[in-house]
């Protein structure tokens, strides 16, 4: 730029100042302009990369980071804080995968897999998965996609609305499919009734229940812990002496499943539930047996359990594979 | 970036180059600004999962009503087609729970640099602070007519830009608090347990939006000089005015 040297001083100084200040702005502009062009390039790099379980391959590893966090700072040691019975509330009822026809309690057994020396055991069997399950309507013919179910009992906390929910097709509502983790044909274990259950000692627990959806109720629950089934029906050792890392869970028609770590099944606050505010589980609560832990989220929280097995692989998982958390610690 | 000390513009000049936003603030004020973007979007579309099928969804934050008689939402469904809300839980999700950590180490290294620094002096309200900003925001709502600009910021600002700070630091712990609520139950506890937790967290990201809205409208109000320093950290002021540099070099 020219210089006039008519004019004072000041004015040719401050014309200076003004180009200088005009050359940092174009400079930190330019720098800037690229910078959001690169983090925007990141972001966009992020979301359309392939995917694992439905989230793109970074944000999933960074879930599973954020449980390798999770699990190192805390291992499901807290207890959740418990409440007076009074505060309990009927839970409400969500999610019907796996529940969509009546199972016949005569029917029911729970198939275990993965116990140390099973075979000493009277309940054992050497193929669970030719165990049936009646239904009381229907057969297998009607178990698809159609909503068949019809509640036994009086339906508290106002069914309607879900049944209508669940059969509305117009949300993209997407279905996991079969499980990975489903045993093969000839798995021996035990089969084992709701007696052999009700022989181990009951808790009672009133801890609030928390869906991943944002809602929270606090219930009243009791059966019994998980940690003494453990005891009871103890994992094989493997090879090396350690126990499996994982256990799976599925219910009688395979439909929903959920894998947990060992350390979870072993949190005094895990119990495997019959009774919900001191009345017997409903079908749609997961009669005759269902989880509940205040460590995970509901989805976690499997209802009416069918199978439970012992493993070193890490369990599928019906909701992982639709974009969530498998881990899902509280 | 380059800087022009201001000893060495001559004494003749009306105008000089005041070094107003070191490096360091304006990296940390634009990187938080599309994270803190992301961290609402993606939390909005994690919330729209609990004010679906309102009637079950007592403890809905954004709505106003009782029992299944629904007076207000701050989000209608109009809202929410109109963003692209619905069924985005899990890209939510997704987003929420790994920029959250760039939120966080963002925030962190503001507060540190600031207090390592010694520009936390500029942010920190002081005594006059709010008698400043009574005066600031009645008379009228810009920045440039009202403010003595005696320092860095005026009594508003520091109120403001300190509140947003803390604003963060409790999303942070109100967040923590909804995310681990059994691991670290104490702090849900301490915060009137996991609803009032996130009712917390929840309001406070409709602080963040209206910080956002009177932040640019100011900035809009202060002009492009303001306006450009936050990137190139220089601004021109008049010579007599006092400087901000001078009063840096006066913590040492």
């Amino acid at each position: 730029m020219s210089e006039n040297e008519s004019k004072p001083a000041s004015e040719s100084t401050d014309a200076r100042i003004r180009a200088a200040s005009r050359k940092q702005t174009r400079r930190s502009f330019t720098l800037a302009t690229l910078a959001a062009a690169a983090g925007y390039g990141l972001y966009r790099w992020i979301e359309a990369g392939p995917k694992i379980g439905m989230q793109p391959a970074a944000l999933r590893r960074a879930i599973q980071a954020n449980a390798a966090v999770s699990r190192a700072l805390f291992d499901e040691r807290a207890l959740a804080p418990t409440y007076p019975v009074e505060r309990a509330e009927h839970l409400r009822i969500n999610g019907l995968i796996g529940l969509k026809q009546a199972l016949l309690p005569e029917s029911w057994r729970l198939q275990v897999v993965g116990v140390a020396n099973e075979a000493s055991f009277p309940q054992y069997v050497p193929d669970v998965t030719t165990w049936k399950y009646a239904y009381s309507r229907g057969s297998e013919s009607t178990e698809g996609d159609h909503f068949t179910f019809i509640p036994p009992e009086p339906v508290i906390n106002r069914l309607d609305p879900i049944l209508a929910s669940s059969q509305d097709h117009s949300h993209p509502y997407e279905e996991a499919g079969q499980s990975k983790s489903a045993l093969p044909a000839g798995t021996p274990g035990l089969l084992l009734t709701l007696d052999d259950i009700a022989k181990l000692p009951t808790h009672e627990l009133v801890t609030e229940f928390k869906c991943v959806e944002g809602w929270s109720q606090i219930a009243q629950w009791s059966g019994i812990r998980m940690l003494d089934f453990l005891e009871a029906f103890p994992p094989a050792k493997k090879p090396d002496g350690t126990l499996p890392r994982y256990v799976y869970m599925e219910t009688p028609n395979g439909d929903y499943y959920v894998g947990y770590d060992m350390a979870v099944c072993r949190h005094p606050q895990t119990l495997l539930v019959t009774h919900m505010a001191g009345q017997p589980l409903t079908q749609l609560h997961g009669a005759p047996l269902r989880l509940h832990t205040p460590t995970k989220y509901g989805y976690k929280q499997i209802k009416r359990i069918g199978l439970i097995a012992y493993t070193d692989t890490k369990p599928d998982d019906y909701w992982t594979k639709l974009g969530y958390d498998w881990y899902a610690g509280l | 970036m380059s800087d022009l000390p201001p000893e060495r513009i001559s004494t003749a000049a009306t105008l000089r180059l005041e070094r107003k936003h070191p490096l360091a603030i304006r990296w940390m004020h634009w990187i938080n600004f599309p994270i803190l973007f992301l961290m609402i979007l993606s939390g909005i579309r994690i919330y729209w999962n609990d004010s679906d099928n309102d009637h079950l969804h007592a403890h809905a934050v954004y709505r106003v009503g009782v029992g299944s008689f629904t007076l207000f939402r701050i989000f209608p469904e109009s809202v929410w087609n109109a963003l692209h809300i619905p069924w985005h839980v899990t890209e939510g999700m997704g987003d929420h729970f790994f920029f959250m950590w760039l939120f966080a180490i963002n925030g962190v290294a503001y507060v540190l640099f600031t207090l390592l620094s010694g520009e936390w002096r500029f942010l920190v309200p002081t005594r006059g602070s709010l008698r400043e900003a009574g005066r600031i925001l009645f008379p009228s709502i810009t920045l440039r007519k009202a403010s003595p600009s005696i320092h860095k910021y005026n009594g508003a600002q520091r109120i403001a830009y300190s509140t947003v700070i803390l604003m963060g630091a409790g999303s942070l712990i109100t967040g923590l608090a909804i995310y681990k609520p059994t691991q670290l139950h104490y702090v849900t506890t301490l915060l009137g347990g996991y609803e009032w937790a996130r009712w917390e967290h929840f309001w406070l990201t409709i602080g963040f939006c209206l910080f956002f809205l009177v932040h640019v409208a100011q900035v809009a109000f202060a002009g492009w000089n303001n306006f450009q320093s936050m990137i190139s950290g220089v601004e021109i002021r008049p010579v007599g005015e006092p400087s901000i540099e001078q009063e840096r070099r006066s913590w040492r």
